[in-house]
């Protein structure tokens, strides 16, 4: 097995990883931005490289300063988690050259799949179903605007080497569709560096149902059931659970099948996952093959008891699976909340600060994936998730109520977080009732605010009581009021309580 | 003694008192009468009526945070000093930048006419985009950042003459 794994990310996947590392006995060294030194990871990691700059290029992103660190401390492999530089084909070939093991697929297989355009191509011609849509390489604004009518609206644009709805945008009408390719081609020029976009036809009453896939090096691979993943706000997941309350063991079969098949034409090994597009007739596309570790792949490891992030490096370490698709079970039902620091009432806009007191829920079957501790401050800089919150119970309903009640108890201060509009979500009788698409959000909380009835009178009691016992003239009330007799009137000054 | 909490641009005026194992707190001509403890630190434990509430306080370098029932709530104790405090109204299709972040295009310049919904400018911030528009038909009088700079929350981008005014 590895001696030493760099760890190429940060926030609570960094952790995640390093904790998996701990585990089976590896050293771990975690790298950092100026802004990151006291971050979580950092602090549970063996060793740390400070990366500099905050700004993700001079830091995250940078492939020739993490390279340089794992060399400096001898890592003989780098796991890259999930964003920054874990689907950038680069980076997986200097690890290769520089002869580090990158935790993933091979650089060509991830070149394939980050480019979507090639990606469905190669799907199609493997017979795996995919959306009509322009994948063509006229980039201009008038082919591009001549082609998206003839698919007709509403469509999609997407960049084509985008992921996490970067780079995206819905069009409904033909007199916003420039603008919205501008649009789309600028951010992903700066997420991604590369402006190609393509266009699709947007899909009616669309789910989004993805399949894990863990393959080995040696031409064994096995799919992990599905992952539910429609509750989207801005085209990010933000709920997550499995199975999807639509599948049907037909239905399963056909999907896991086609991933499987995905995976093996593409030529793929490590752990990754086939997202598919289900509409409103449950006819599944293919939609893309995100070549790395999932953000909610717990979700998975709740229903089915596999350690995922283990299985990574094992099977990087060239280890086979003893897995068998027939062997693999779920069992009951999971759901993940993803926590960011962000307002929901003001169109989701992050909301930074110092936080002033974490306190996560714990309980049977309650896991929270975090990179946040009080005291610490978030950033700018980097993606609002603080942490993701995941449960598990016999079934879909217990599960709900598991979650809505963990979230009641998730103490999160000091910056705005998401916590109540999630437990509004969960809360939702279409939600209860499985009827999810990924327009859930737009259709049911579009304008949605915390409702502003003001303090209510809990509260109003509780700072009242506080602030009176931890006031100092409070001793002079109390002495005054207290009877003749008490002790109190000999013991002098004294104070309530300990100032924080 | 006496308190002013401010949240949400609300002013609310609290009074509260120990009496022996009690508290009195007034609050908007009632009272309430309480016992409470604090069961580790910023946790309390409030018998109210047949009511059991449970908060968690904490106190941030300007503000306080109260978390019950699954909200949190963001407050500041206030002195009041003569006139009543004026609420701030945020006005209406406003220009401010709704985050800090890098102003990755300006689309008009001084003296351009622009109608209602076009996009003056696009700030960019954690990897989304966020599109400034002009709320009414209006002229540019001043563009106040170009491509590139930094811009801080609530800061103005861009002056708008009302068309009817220019």
């Amino acid at each position: 097995m590895f001696e030493k794994v760099l760890i190429a990310n940060r926030g609570e996947i960094a952790v995640r990883i390093i904790k998996a590392c701990q585990e089976m006995g590896i050293k771990t060294v975690a790298v950092y931005s100026d802004v990151d030194k006291k971050a979580l990871h950092v602090q549970l990691a063996d060793e740390g490289i400070n990366l500099g700059d905050p700004t993700p290029i001079e830091s995250y992103l940078n492939i020739s300063k993490i390279i340089k660190s794992a060399q400096d401390v001898g890592a003989d492999a780098i796991h890259p988690g999930y964003g920054f530089l874990a689907e950038n084909p680069d980076f997986a070939q200097a690890c290769k050259s520089k002869g580090i093991k990158f935790i993933g697929p091979s650089p060509d297989v991830i070149s394939l799949m980050g480019d979507k355009i090639a990606a469905k191509k190669t799907m199609e011609q493997a017979g795996v179903p995919v959306i009509p849509g322009y994948h063509g390489a006229k980039q201009d604004n008038a082919s591009l605007v001549n082609e998206g009518k003839k698919i007709g609206f509403p469509l999609l644009v997407k960049a084509a080497a985008g992921g996490g709805g970067k780079g995206m945008r819905i069009v409904h009408s033909e007199d916003v569709l420039e603008e919205s390719i501008e649009s789309a081609k600028r951010e992903s020029k700066s997420s991604f560096g590369n402006d190609t976009v393509f266009l699709e036809k947007y899909i009616d009453k669309p789910r989004h149902i993805e399949f894990q896939i863990l393959a080995d090096e040696h031409g064994n691979t096995i799919h992990l059931f599905e992952r539910e993943c429609s509750i989207q706000r801005r085209h990010q997941k933000i709920i997550e659970e499995t199975p999807s309350p639509v599948m049907t063991p037909k239905l399963r079969e056909e999907m896991g099948n086609a991933a499987v098949k995905a995976a093996k034409t593409a030529g793929y090994y490590n752990a990754g996952t086939v997202e598919f597009m289900i509409d409103g007739d449950l006819n599944f596309y293919f939609m893309e093959m995100n070549t790395r570790l999932q953000v909610e792949h717990p979700i998975t490891e709740m229903t089915t008891g596999i350690d995922l992030a283990k299985w990574q490096l094992k099977i990087a370490n060239g280890m086979k699976l003893t897995l068998k698709q027939e062997d693999l079970i779920q069992r009951g039902h999971a759901i993940e909340c993803r926590i960011y620091a962000e307002n929901p009432s003001n169109g989701f806009l992050p909301s930074i600060g110092t936080l002033e007191r974490v306190e996560a829920p714990t309980g049977p079957n309650v896991r929270d994936d975090t990179g946040i501790y009080a005291g610490m401050e978030v950033t700018p800089y980097y993606d609002p998730m603080l942490s993701k919150l995941v449960v598990s119970s016999e079934n879909r309903e217990e599960s709900i109520n598991k979650m809505i009640w963990a979230l009641s108890r998730y103490v999160v201060l000091g910056v705005t977080t998401n916590i109540p509009f999630l437990q509004k979500v969960l809360s939702h009788k279409e939600f209860k009732a499985g009827n999810i698409t990924t327009h859930f959000i737009d259709n049911y909380f579009k304008d949605w605010t915390i409702a502003k009835e003001g303090l209510p009178i809990a509260a109003i009691v509780s700072l009242a009581v506080y602030d009176s016992m931890h006031s100092i003239t409070q001793e002079t009330v109390r002495y005054k009021e207290s009877d003749p007799h008490s002790p109190w009137k000999h013991v002098g000054r004294w104070r309530m309580g300990v100032e924080e | 003694m006496f308190i002013n909490y401010e949240c949400e641009n609300h002013v609310y005026n609290v009074s509260v008192e120990r009496r022996k194992d009690h508290y009195f707190i007034t609050y908007d001509n009632a009272e309430y009468k309480v016992e409470a403890e604090e069961i580790k630190s910023g946790h309390l434990k409030i018998k109210l009526g047949d009511r059991i509430i449970k908060s968690v306080i904490t106190k941030g370098k300007e503000d306080k945070f109260v978390f019950v029932d699954g909200d949190v709530f963001k407050v500041k104790n206030v002195e009041l000093t003569g006139a009543r405090k004026t609420k701030k109204k945020k006005k209406e299709g406003t220009l401010d930048s709704p985050i800090s972040g890098k102003v990755v295009n300006v689309k008009v310049k001084k003296g351009d006419k622009v109608k209602k919904g076009d996009v003056l400018m696009i700030i960019e911030a954690m990897k989304m985009e966020y599109i400034i528009r002009a709320p009414y038909d209006g002229k540019v009088k001043k563009v106040n950042f170009k491509e590139k700079d930094q811009i801080e929350i609530e800061q103005n981008t861009v002056e708008l003459t009302k068309e009817e005014e220019a």
